[in-house]
C-alpha cells in the first residue's frame, strides 16, 4: 500500500513497503538495462581489491570526496573571530551561502556572513561597482565595527584589486573613511580553507599594525609582556578557545588571542538574537603588536601570519593543534618560558587527571589500529595522541597536507614505536582512504562528518574528530585542547570502542552472551 | 533464623576443608566466619556469594526477594556466559517497600514468583533471601514450596540474608540450596561411563569453552557444571556423574564432598589455568574416570591430546618468552588462583615477586611454596595502603589482580592486568594461557606507564636545576 491521507510514512520508511521495492525493482529491470546482479557483486568486490587501489592511486586529474574546503571558507571564519566584524566576500553570493550553511550545520548557530553577489555583467566589467554598493548596504543594514573583505574565485580570475577597490568605495562615501576594511586575497584555487584563514588573519593584523593601508601611521612596537594566541582554523574552537583562556588565567598569563570565534558561535538562548558577540577587540587586535610573543596552535594555519609577525619582532612558536599529555606540556611550558610565570599546582593536577584515565583504559585502545585523516595540523596533533596512548595509527591522510606536512608526520611516526608501518598521504582524497580501508584495514577511522560513507562502505567504525561534523552535535563546546581536552579526545574514542563492542554482540540468542553490561 | 544458623554451624564442621579440620574441636564449633571490624573495608557478602554462584544456571528465573538494593547492584556482574538461554541475566526482584516491610512480603513474593513463572516459564526459579525479608521474618522456604507445589516448578528457596556472613559462606550456602532442593531430584535419560561434573566452575569469559573441546574431544561428557553455561535439570541429574572435577575449592567444596558422601562421586581439586595444571586435570579426569570403570585406553588418548597440546601451546608463547623473561609480577587474587597462576606465569618466564594468600587454603600455599621457592613473598591480609606501599617499593613490572585492586596498582603507578571476575579475555586452558600471555605483553608496553611514571615536565626541568620558574 503507497501513501495513505490517514498515516502518511515519512521517507525513513516509505520505500521498504512491498509496493515500493517491488516496482523499483521491475523499474530496473524493464527500463534501465541493469548488468546482472553477479557483475555488479563482482565490480563492487574488485574496487575493494590491491589491484583497484593501484589504478586509484594512478589518478591523476579527478578528485574523488576530498577532505578540505577552500579558502574563502577560512578567510570567514578567521573574520568571525573579532568584535562586530562583518565577513564579507567579494565575489558570487552562492559561495558565501555555502559558508554561512557549513558553519551552521557544524556549529549549531547563525553565522552571518555577506556578499558583493557579484553578477555577470560585474563579471565582464569588474566588480567595483558590486564592492561600493556592497559596502554601503552591509554598512548600513548591519552596523559592523569591521568590515573583513575576503574573495571568491569569480573575483581573482577578472583580477579584483581590493586594496584599490575598497579605497575607492570610501572616497565614493561607500563607508565612513575610518571605518576598519582589512581584506584578503583569498582564491579557492590555491590552498585550502587553512590558508585562508591565514591569509585573512594576515590581513586583519596587517590592517592594524601597518597603518590601515596607508591612511595611518604605522604603530611603533614597545614590548609590554603579553603574549599573543592564535587558535587557527579549528571545529572545536568554542571549547578550546574557552579551555585555554581558563588555562592561561590559572597561570596569570597576560594574553590576547587573536581570532577569538568562541562566543559568536555559542550565543544563549535568551531571546536576544546576537550577530556578533564577543570576538577580539579592534583595539586589542591593534595593541596584540606591542606582545613579547605569539603562540599558534595549528601551523599550516599561520604560516604566512606568524612570518609577519616575526617580522614585527616577536618571538613566535607554532604548535601542530597539540592534544595530549605531552603535547599540552610543551604548549605550557612554552607558555610558562615566554611569560615567566610557573604552571600552578592545579594544572599539574589536571594533568595527573589525564594521565590516570589513560592508565584506567588503556588496555582498550592500545594496540588498536586506527587509520586518520584531515587537516594537516589537527592529524599531527592527533597521530600524537594516538602514539601516546599506544593505538597504532596506520594510515594518516591530509587532503590539504603538503611535503612538509608529511615530513612532519613521518619525524612524528619514527619517534614511537607504535608508529612502525604507518604510512603518511597528503594530498590524496577519501576515495583513496577507501582503497587504503579495504586493503589494509584498520580498527577505527577518525575523521569528519563525511568519513561516514567510508564506515558505510568498509565497516571501519568511525570515530568523529574534525571539521566538520554535522551529524553529532555540539561537540564543537568541548576542548580537545589542554589536559581537560586531552580527556574528551580519550572519551570520545572510547566510546567509540564500547559502542562497536556492543554492536557486536546484540544479536538475541546469536551474539549477546557477550552483550556485557560491565566493559 | 534458627534453621540458618544451623546451617551455618554445620558448613563450618567441614571434613573437606583442611582450614577447618586442623582447627582443635572447640575452635571448629565456632566455625571459620571471620567477625568484620565495624568501620573497615569489607568484600561481598553472603547474598552476594550465593548470587554469583547460582545465576550462572542459565535457564533458571533468579529472583531476589528484597528492597532494590540487593539485585539493583548484582545484576548482571559478572560475565559468566551462557551457550543458550539467556534467562538468568534478567534481572528479577520483587523489590519490596515499606508497605511489605509493614505488613509482610510473603504474598507479594509468591506473587513475584508466580508472574516469573507465567510470564517466563523458566526450567525453574531461584528465590534469594535478603536481610530485610530475613529481619522481618519472611518464611521464604513456606513460600517457595507453596509456590512450587501450586505453579508445578520447581521453586528453590537460597536462604542467604546478607547479615548472614561473608560471600564465600554465600557460595557455601547456594551450594546447600542446591543439594537440598536440586541435585538429584530427577533422573538423566542415559549415562556413560565418561560422565563428569565440573564444581565451582562459572564459565566466566567463556573459560569453560576453552576447555570443553579437549573433554568433548576425548569422548568425556560434561553431565553438569556447577554452575557455568548450566541448566537447572543437569544440575539436577548431576548425581549420576562418575567423577568430577572441584575448580575453585573454597567456593563448594561442601557440594563435591557431600555429593561424594552421598551418591559416591570421588572428585580431586584442579585448574584450568596453567599448561602444566591444565594437563594435570585432563589427566585426573581420566584417571578418576578409569578408576570407575572406563576403559583404561582413555588414559592413553588423553596423553596424546596432553603432548599435542602442550607443544601446540609452548609453540606459541615462545615469542613472548623472549620479551617477557624476568618481568617481575605482584599477584593480589584469592584463592585456587593463588597457585594455579604462579604456574602458568613462570611458564611464560616471569618472575613471581609476591602472591597473596588471603582466600588460600593451606593447601594452597603449600602449592605456592613448592612453586616460588624462598624468591616470593606470600601475604595473607594486606590493606590497600600497605599494599599501595609495597607496590611502590617493590619495583615490580606489572600487578595482576582483581578490579577491586585496580586502582590501587594504578595510583601506585602500576601497570596492572585484571584476571578476575570482571575480565574479559579468557585465560582459561591452553587457549587461555597463550591469551594471558599476550595480555601481559600488552600491558607491559603499553606507553602510557612511562608517561605514569616521569614527573611533569616542567618537575623534571627543576630536578635538573634548570627553569627554576616552572613550578608554582
Amino acid at each position: 500500500m503507497s501513501q495513505n491521507a490517514e498515516k502518511v510514512i515519512d521517507h525513513l520508511e516509505l520505500f521498504r513497503g512491498p509496493e515500493y521495492t517491488e516496482m523499483l525493482a521491475n523499474k530496473k529491470c524493464m527500463f534501465e538495462d541493469p548488468v546482472p546482479a553477479e557483475e555488479l557483486a563482482r565490480v563492487g568486490e574488485w574496487t575493494k581489491s590491491a589491484e583497484y587501489r593501484e589504478k586509484n592511486f594512478a589518478r591523476e586529474a579527478l578528485t574523488v570526496n576530498p577532505a578540505k574546503a577552500c579558502q574563502p571558507l577560512g578567510a570567514v571564519f578567521a573574520a568571525l573571530g573579532f568584535e562586530r566584524t562583518l565577513p564579507f566576500v567579494h565575489g558570487s553570493q552562492g559561495c558565501v551561502a555555502y559558508y554561512r550553511s557549513h558553519f551552521s550545520r557544524h556549529f549549531k548557530e547563525p553565522t552571518s556572513a555577506v556578499s558583493s553577489s557579484m553578477t555577470e555583467d560585474a563579471a565582464v566589467f569588474g566588480g567595483l561597482n558590486n564592492m561600493i554598493d556592497g559596502l554601503a548596504n552591509s554598512f548600513s543594514l548591519y552596523k559592523p565595527k569591521m568590515i573583513a573583505v575576503s574573495t571568491t574565485c569569480m573575483a581573482e580570475v577578472i583580477g579584483d584589486d581590493l586594496n584599490a577597490f575598497i579605497k575607492n568605495a570610501k572616497e565614493k562615501q561607500s563607508v565612513p573613511q575610518d571605518l576598519d576594511v582589512p581584506f584578503a586575497h583569498t582564491p579557492a584555487f590555491v590552498g585550502s580553507h587553512v590558508t585562508g584563514y591565514d591569509n585573512a588573519l594576515k590581513g586583519i593584523i596587517e590592517h592594524f599594525w601597518d597603518g590601515k593601508a596607508g591612511t595611518a601611521p604605522k604603530l611603533e612596537r614597545q614590548p609590554d609582556g603579553k603574549l599573543n594566541f592564535i587558535g587557527g582554523f579549528d571545529g572545536y574552537t568554542v571549547g578550546n578557545l574557552r579551555e585555554i583562556k581558563r588555562l592561561f588565567d590559572l597561570m596569570g598569563v597576560e594574553y590576547t588571542i587573536l581570532g577569538d570565534n568562541s562566543d559568536v558561535w555559542d550565543t544563549p538562548g535568551d531571546g536576544q538574537f546576537r550577530m556578533y558577540d564577543g570576538g577580539t577587540t579592534l583595539e586589542d587586535a591593534a595593541n596584540a603588536i606591542h606582545a613579547n610573543a605569539t603562540i599558534s596552535m595549528q601551523e599550516f594555519c599561520t604560516e604566512k601570519t606568524l612570518d609577519v609577525i616575526e617580522g614585527h619582532g616577536q618571538e613566535v612558536i607554532a604548535f601542530n593543534h597539540p592534544v595530549g599529555v605531552e603535547a599540552t606540556d610543551r604548549l605550557l611550558m612554552e607558555v610558562s618560558r615566554l611569560t615567566g610565570k610557573p604552571i600552578p599546582a592545579a594544572i599539574a593536577k589536571e594533568r595527573g587527571r589525564l594521565i590516570d584515565a589513560i592508565a584506567d583504559s588503556s588496555a582498550h585502545i592500545h594496540g588498536k589500529k586506527f587509520a586518520l585523516y584531515g587537516d594537516p595540523d589537527l592529524t599531527l596533533g592527533l597521530a600524537g595522541f594516538l602514539l601516546e596512548l599506544g593505538a597504532e595509527p596506520v594510515h594518516i591522510l591530509s587532503t590539504n597536507g603538503g611535503k612538509e606536512w608529511k615530513e612532519k608526520a613521518e619525524v612524528l611516526l619514527a619517534g614511537s614505536p607504535f608508529g612502525k608501518g604507518c604510512h603518511v598521504y597528503p594530498g590524496k582524497d577519501l576515495w583513496h582512504m577507501r582503497s587504503l580501508l579495504f586493503t589494509e584495514p584498520v580498527d577505527f577511522l577518525i575523521g569528519n562528518t563525511y568519513g561516514k560513507f567510508l564506515e558505510r562502505d568498509t565497516k571501519t567504525p568511525l570515530i568523529r574528530i574534525g571539521f566538520p561534523i554535522f551529524d553529532r552535535h555540539h561537540h564543537h563546546r568541548y576542548p580537545v585542547w589542554g589536559y581537560q581536552g586531552g580527556l574528551n579526545v580519550l572519551v570520545t574514542i572510547l566510546d567509540k570502542i564500547f559502542d562497536h563492542i556492543d554492536q557486536n554482540t546484540n544479536v538475541v540468542a546469536k551474539n549477546d552472551y557477550s552483550f556485557d553490561i560491565i566493559r | 533464623m534458627s534453621t540458618l544458623s544451623a546451617k551455618v554451624q554445620s558448613l563450618f564442621d567441614e571434613p573437606g576443608c583442611a582450614t577447618n579440620q586442623a582447627k582443635p574441636d572447640k575452635d571448629r564449633k565456632k566455625g571459620c566466619n571471620k567477625l568484620l571490624a565495624p568501620g573497615a573495608a569489607a568484600g561481598g557478602c553472603a547474598f552476594d556469594g550465593a548470587k554469583i554462584a547460582l545465576q550462572p544456571i542459565t535457564d533458571a528465573a533468579h529472583l531476589v526477594h528484597g528492597p532494590i538494593n540487593c539485585e539493583g547492584h548484582s545484576w548482571d556482574g559478572r560475565g559468566s556466559k551462557s551457550s543458550g538461554p539467556l534467562l538468568y541475566r534478567t534481572s528479577f526482584t520483587t523489590a519490596i517497600t515499606e508497605q511489605d516491610i509493614i505488613f509482610g512480603g510473603e504474598k507479594h513474593l509468591y506473587k513475584a514468583i508466580k508472574e516469573v513463572v507465567e510470564k517466563y516459564n523458566p526450567a525453574a526459579v531461584f528465590v534469594y533471601q535478603t536481610c530485610v525479608p530475613a529481619m522481618i521474618g519472611d518464611d521464604i522456604e513456606a513460600v517457595c514450596k507453596a509456590a512450587a507445589m501450586k505453579l508445578g516448578k520447581p521453586v528453590i528457596p537460597v536462604n542467604v540474608p546478607g547479615f548472614a556472613g561473608s560471600k564465600n559462606l554465600g557460595n557455601k550456602l547456594a551450594g546447600e540450596a542446591l543439594l537440598d532442593h536440586v541435585i538429584g531430584t530427577e533422573e538423566p535419560a542415559e549415562t556413560t561411563p565418561y560422565d563428569i561434573n565440573i564444581i565451582g566452575e562459572y564459565n566466566l569469559s567463556g573459560e569453560l569453552w576453552q576447555v570443553k573441546p579437549l573433554l568433548d574431544e576425548l569422548g568425556i561428557r560434561i553431565l553438569a557444571c556447577i554452575s557455568g553455561d548450566a541448566r537447572y535439570h543437569e544440575v539436577a541429574r548431576s548425581h549420576r556423574a562418575r567423577a568430577a572435577m572441584m575448580v575453585c575449592s573454597k567456593a563448594m567444596i561442601n557440594v563435591a564432598r557431600k555429593m561424594e558422601d552421598r551418591y559416591g562421586i570421588p572428585f580431586f581439586e584442579g585448574s584450568f589455568y596453567g599448561i602444566g595444571d591444565m594437563s594435570d586435570a585432563l589427566r585426573k579426569i581420566s584417571q578418576l574416570l578409569v578408576d570407575r570403570g572406563a576403559p583404561a585406553e582413555l588414559l592413553g588418548r588423553t596423553e596424546a591430546v596432553i603432548a599435542r597440546e602442550e607443544a601446540r601451546a609452548w609453540q606459541r608463547i615462545a615469542p613472548f618468552k623472549e620479551r617477557l623473561a624476568g618481568k617481575r609480577v605482584l599477584l593480589f587474587t584469592g584463592g585456587v588462583k593463588s597457585w594455579s597462576v604462579v604456574a602458568a606465569l613462570q611458564e611464560a618466564g616471569l618472575v613471581i615477586i609476591g602472591t597473596s594468600t588471603k582466600k588460600s587454603t593451606p593447601d594452597d600455599k603449600e602449592r605456592i611454596k613448592e612453586l616460588v621457592k624462598d624468591d616470593a613473598h606470600m601475604f595473607d591480609d594486606l590493606k590497600p595502603r600497605e599494599m599501595y606501599k609495597m607496590l611502590k617499593e617493590a619495583r615490580a613490572d606489572i600487578m595482576l589482580s582483581g578490579g577491586r585492586t585496580q586502582f590501587v596498582a594504578l595510583k601506585a603507578k602500576m601497570p596492572w592486568l585484571d584476571i578476575n571476575q570482571e575480565r574479559h579475555h579468557a585465560y582459561a586452558g591452553y587457549e587461555g594461557m597463550v591469551a594471558l600471555v599476550s595480555e601481559i605483553d600488552k600491558a607491559l608496553s603499553s606507553p602510557i606507564w612511562e608517561q605514569i611514571r616521569r614527573p611533569a615536565p616542567w618537575e623534571f626541568a627543576v630536578d635538573r636545576g634548570e627553569l627554576q620558574l616552572h613550578i608554582a
